[in-house]
């Protein structure tokens, strides 16, 4: 039963992907029949005292600009990319499309971010992905600020200090006794007895 | 032959006689004794065999009731151990004459149950082959570190206190025994180290008793208390209580007390000492374990009251559980026959005779032990989030007899080590040192 | 699912390679393990499966190819991923207890259904309210009991946030197991299940697994090491496991990506037993405006 239910995903699996390839390659052999084309983005950031803006200005080979264009803004993260900006980004007549970078947040450890600017399933213009750094996040801690406190938490090495005092205090007083008492046993033991009375 | 023997030993006086003839004399009863303790053991050894080979899945423990009666029966054995510190250092300090003849006895105890909870634990171990990393990888934050700690350091006073006061009669065992066997005569003569009743080895000898006396205070209080941290270090219902040290504690007096009556009767039947474990002394003992009980008996109402008044979350529901949920038949098992109608019964005289108050001691006992199972388990089957999902066999706690036999292995091994102990020694002080010191009222005994 | 966007991203990118001729990507990428592109080759392999069927698996589904990177050895697993500390989101609102995500676990894992390191539990917060699944891990706490009272150091917490177990240091005594509130670890008390694969063992994935000590959920720190998701948050049919760095305050659950300052603040997010003081990574979003009526039973469970 299991197996059929995988067999049949296998199945619809691999008909959407050959789908999917062949759609893609009638795309892309549309592009050298010259329905798609490349757009030319330009971005420019304009760094205000409370405000960041990055503006991308979309035009075509000719050099017009594109209007009703839609551009995808990102911000690289570890597993994925954040969208930022408007849920849709469309260009205006000039071409130009503004999106403010959010104030807050973090980029590596100098601040710097990874913007990437997309053109995604545009009908007349070709996919493209355009990667930017700037220092524009807030630095995020650097890895010695990471590093562990003295806590109970920590490993062995990094316990607190009152701690190591009490316990090391405590231990040496009460062994202290205890060797004090077999250092007497010994003496008592190395007693010269000059006459064994009878008791 | 034994009594052929007896014939040709010599005592100096009929104390010396009454209190070292056992030693020579080796009953049938003695011996069918420690066969049978070596048997249990030996089952119990199979039991644990049969762990070390599967691992910890023979237990009835699994992910929720993590802990079972290995833990219970640890706590069982800590808290017995106590009563070495009671006898040596409460009631020497206040200067219980009546108490004297009993000091061997609770510090024998103290160290056969100090080893028997160092055995279990590592016996409670996933990995113990992995047991020195305690020593390799001791990390001082944790309680358990804490515990091995206080453990071992309380092992070796124990030892010393038992150690210190056998010493003059080792001596006397080195010079009055000459009807024992060779291996025997050399074990006195290297344990007495040269002890000669000097004046100045027995001025030394009270100097380090005294020590010893009020040190062993602290360090008694310190190895229980430690261990309820184990418990009250974390969040789980029961365990989460500011009042778990002394309510250990406490109990662990109260338990101690009873162990001494039981091996107080046993060992005045066993070697005729009528005449030194006096009726007095279970009088006396009784009127004790009185006043512990009532002070455990409070510490109880002040562990349980809270939470039942309040019936917060899960603390409510371990309470209910404990008072009218499946523990109940064993949870007033525990606080009324194991703690409320001894305390009733031991106010009269009759019961503080040496039968009942025996007989009423093995119900303090038996309380005791139960009163750790209960401590233990019902805590750990109420966790915050419900248990679901889990195989029928996580939700309950019944113990498997590889469980069972490891842990009657634990209480043999813990009788044997005792009459062991008291077979090779005098168990009542022979000598006495009642002169000396006069600069120090208190302290002089 | 499939169609988030590094993905698509990574297919387009493959088809304009395509398009330039090179065909034997095709077949290169269904190896590559950097990309997640699933759907080219048509090869299919025999395979074992645990239960004992022989099945034929399309080579480019043959997950196991993420083990080839196994985790670090025990002493570089104490330090952490630099720079990250991960933290979990759990949407309450959108479980419906298809329990993929414990099936997941259990596989990458290894680990019998009897005891599995994630838990969904029916919950229910009062007789007024309504039921709901409440998929439990372990919330790595930033003040961890189960750290603080262990005795050797056998369980630690990493720079990047993560509670891990060091089998080959455990010495069984589950103080851990007692002093964790939201009993998130499971012991090998018996001989544990043997691993297909022979590899040096690794706190990362806890594999293979070793008899008389204790183990948990651990955030799949083999598969942070390559930037990638943890399989439970992946398995998820419904999204309802969101993970990522605290650090760049962004979190996934593999379709978008939102902040997470945002998501929390929004939609009200909370961590269970604040009072507790444990200071989890794990935050749930309160199961309000259910994407799912509560069933017992549902298609997705039920068949398995």
């Amino acid at each position: 039963m299991k197996t059929a239910i995988y067999n049949i995903s296998w199945v619809l699996r691999i008909s959407y992907s050959v789908l999917f390839v062949f759609l893609n390659f009638y795309t892309v052999s549309g592009q050298e029949n010259g329905t798609m084309e490349d757009a030319k983005i330009a971005l420019s950031f304009n760094e205000e005292a409370d405000s960041k803006i990055i503006i991308a200005t979309a035009t075509n080979f000719n050099n017009d600009p594109i209007e009703d264009l839609e551009l995808y803004f990102y911000v690289k993260r570890t597993f994925s990319n954040l969208p930022i900006g408007d849920i849709f980004n469309v260009t205006d007549e000039t071409g130009t499309v503004k999106i403010e970078f959010p104030n807050d947040l973090p980029g590596d450890s100098e601040g710097n971010v990874t913007i990437l600017v997309k053109i995604i399933d545009s009908d007349l213009y070709n996919d493209q992905t355009i990667e930017t750094i700037k220092k524009w996040g807030v630095p995020s801690p650097s890895p010695d600020q990471l590093d562990e406190k003295r806590s109970l938490w920590a490993a062995a090495a990094n316990a607190p200090i009152p701690l190591i005092l009490i316990i090391s205090a405590l231990i040496f007083s009460i062994w202290f006794i205890i060797f004090y008492i077999i250092y007497t046993l010994f003496k008592i033991s190395k007693i010269e007895i000059i006459k064994s009375k009878p008791y | 032959m034994n009594t052929k023997i007896e014939h040709n030993q010599e005592f100096n006086d009929r104390r010396e006689k009454d209190l070292l003839r056992h030693i020579l004399k080796t009953s049938w009863r003695y011996k069918l004794w420690i066969a049978f303790l070596i048997l249990v053991i030996l089952i119990g050894m199979y039991g644990y065999y049969r762990q070390l080979k599967y691992g910890l899945v023979v237990t009835a423990m699994r992910d929720y009731t993590s802990w079972g009666i290995y833990i219970s029966n640890f706590v069982f054995f800590v808290a017995i151990s106590l009563v070495g510190s009671l006898f040596s250092s409460i009631l020497k300090l206040n200067k219980n004459e009546w108490s004297k003849p009993l000091t061997r006895i609770s510090e024998i105890i103290a160290v056969s149950a100090i080893i028997c909870a160092i055995v279990i634990i590592i016996v409670d171990m996933g990995r113990p082959d992995r047991f020195f990393y305690v020593i390799r990888y001791l990390r001082i934050q944790s309680p358990i570190i804490w515990d091995v700690i206080i453990i071992s350091t309380y092992l070796v006073i124990s030892l010393i206190l038992l150690y210190i006061s056998l010493l003059p009669d080792l001596a006397l065992c080195r010079d009055r025994l000459k009807a024992i066997p060779n291996w025997k005569k050399k074990l006195y003569r290297v344990l007495a180290i040269n002890w000669q009743n000097d004046p100045r080895q027995v001025t030394m000898l009270q100097k380090v008793t005294k020590i010893l006396a009020i040190s062993v205070l602290p360090v008694a209080f310190a190895i229980h208390t430690v261990t309820s941290w184990l418990f009250a270090t974390t969040w789980r219902p029961g365990w989460d209580s500011t009042n778990l040290g002394p309510y250990f504690v406490s109990g662990a007096f109260m338990a101690g007390a009873a162990a001494i009556i039981i091996a107080m009767y046993f060992i005045r039947k066993s070697i005729n000492l009528k005449a030194y474990i006096t009726e007095a002394h279970f009088d006396k003992m009784g009127k004790l374990l009185v006043l512990l009980s009532l002070v455990y008996l409070y510490f109880n109402i002040n562990e349980y009251l809270g939470p039942a008044f309040k019936m917060v979350g899960v603390e409510g529901e371990h309470i209910t559980e404990l008072f009218v949920g499946n523990y109940a038949p064993m949870y007033w098992f525990v606080q009324l026959g194991g703690l409320v109608f001894p305390i009733v019964l031991l106010l009269f005289k009759g019961m503080r005779r040496s039968l009942p108050i025996f007989i009423i001691s093995i119900f303090i006992i038996l309380g005791a032990w139960f009163k750790r199972f209960l401590i233990v388990i019902p805590s750990l089957q109420h966790p915050y989030l419900p248990i679901q999902g889990v195989d029928e066999s996580y939700l309950h706690y019944n113990p498997t007899w590889e469980e069972w036999t490891i842990t009657f292995a634990s209480f043999a091994w813990f009788l044997l080590i005792i009459t062991v102990l008291i077979k090779l020694f005098p168990v009542i002080p022979i000598q006495k040192h009642e002169h000396l010191s006069k600069r120090h009222p208190i302290l002089n005994f | 699912m499939e169609d988030n966007n590094p993905r698509s991203d990574s297919r387009r990118k493959f088809l304009k390679k395509l398009s330039t001729g090179s065909v034997l990507a095709a077949t290169g990428l269904a190896f590559n393990p950097l990309s997640s592109c699933k759907d080219k080759s048509t090869k299919k392999t025999t395979l074992l499966t645990p239960d004992g069927k022989l099945v034929q698996v399309p080579n480019s589904e043959i997950e196991a190819m993420e083990h080839l990177y196994h985790g670090a050895p025990p002493e570089e697993a104490r330090k952490g991923i630099p720079g990250k500390k991960f933290v979990m989101v759990v949407d309450l609102s959108k479980c419906k207890n298809a329990r993929k995500c414990i099936q997941a676990c259990d596989k990458h894992h290894n680990l019998t259904p009897d005891r599995p390191y994630i838990k969904v539990l029916e919950m229910k917060d009062n007789e007024g309210s309504s039921p709901y699944w409440l998929p439990k891990k372990c919330f790595q706490c930033d003040n961890p009991p189960c750290v603080k009272v262990c005795p050797v150091g056998a369980t630690f917490k990493r720079s990047d946030g993560i509670v891990l177990i060091d089998n080959e240091r455990c010495i069984g005594c589950r103080f851990c197991m007692a002093a964790c509130p939201y009993s998130a670890r499971v012991f090998n008390w018996g001989n544990p299940p043997e691993g297909k694969l022979n590899l040096p063992y690794s706190p990362e994935t806890s594999l293979p697994s070793k008899q008389g000590t204790v183990a948990k959920c651990d955030f799949c720190p083999d598969m942070l090491r390559q930037d990638k998701l943890p399989h439970c948050v992946t398995s998820c049919p419904n999204g309802v496991i969101y993970f990522g760095n605290e650090l760049e305050d962004a979190v996934t659950n593999g379709e978008e990506t939102v902040r997470l300052s945002t998501l929390l603040r929004d939609k009200a997010g909370y961590r269970y037993m604040e009072e507790l003081g444990t200071k989890p990574r794990v935050y749930y979003l309160p199961p309000v405006d259910r994407l799912f009526p509560f069933e017992k039973e549902n298609s997705e469970n039920s068949a398995s």
